[in-house]
């Protein structure tokens, strides 16, 4: 697909972003779950992006993996809860919804902007393709 | 809607070969040069026909449900609607040449 390349590589970008969003909408929705003491605390999803070699002809983006967040997660005291453990503790993750919602505005500008470039290039092509018309 | 594959014409010859058909001595017709134009007709038109199958695939993914990624066929649509506009450009300029030269008085 080099015949199209600049569509092709936005594209990918594209896909980066769509599982980046994934990522942060996952943190966001398990932000409050609360587990006894001595579970483990939901982990936050991290995407790693990492560039496809150039050069090869494919060029590009992609994700290289999730890290994932800290287990340990933080410490609340909700004696009423009823997974309380005996002090009165339970246990949340340890993510922060304004660093959740800073990734999302980024990951969404990000998503737009590859989009952008899919249009703008497509605009390019079709400009080409009319060289000489009429 | 699948488009049938157009069998190849021939050998594949380096397309940069073409540039020596401009010398003088070549101004008789030379059916090299002539299945090479067919050779890279043939190929585009095996990309375009590569580039819509992916889109067909994507569009019945899409409306089975399995379709992961809305932007994947949005921009395979895109490729493939370029890529058509692209070899209808060829084939016009190709056409448009043919008619001028069949204009020509002897």
């Amino acid at each position: 697909m080099t015949i199209f390349g600049a569509i092709g590589i936005a594209g990918t970008g594209v896909t980066v972003y769509r599982k980046w969003l994934d990522a942060v909408s996952d943190n966001i929705a398990n932000i409050n779950d609360a587990v006894p003491t001595s579970g483990q605390a939901f982990r936050a999803r991290y995407v790693q992006a990492q560039a496809v070699h150039y050069g090869d002809g494919e060029g590009g983006v992609r994700v290289a993996g999730t890290a994932l967040g800290d287990p340990k997660g933080r410490l609340v005291y909700e004696p009423d809860n009823p997974l309380a453990d005996r002090e009165g503790y339970v246990k949340y993750p340890d993510i922060d919804l304004g660093s959740q919602m800073t990734q999302l505005i980024m990951a969404q500008r990000a998503y737009q902007a590859n989009l952008t470039v899919v249009d703008r290039a497509k605009d390019q092509y079709q400009a080409a393709i009319q060289v000489g018309k009429g | 809607m699948s488009i049938d594959a157009i069998q190849p014409l021939g050998a594949i010859s380096p397309l940069s070969s073409v540039m020596n058909t401009t010398g003088t001595s070549g101004s008789s017709a030379d059916p090299a040069a002539g299945m090479q134009f067919g050779n890279m007709v043939a190929q585009g038109l095996q990309k375009l026909q590569d580039v819509q199958n992916t889109a067909d695939n994507l569009a019945v993914e899409a409306a089975t449900g399995r379709l992961t990624d809305v932007h994947d066929y949005i921009i395979a649509a895109t490729q493939a609607s370029l890529a058509t506009s692209l070899t209808v450009a060829v084939r016009n300029k190709a056409l448009d040449a043919f008619n001028e030269i069949m204009r020509m008085q002897a």
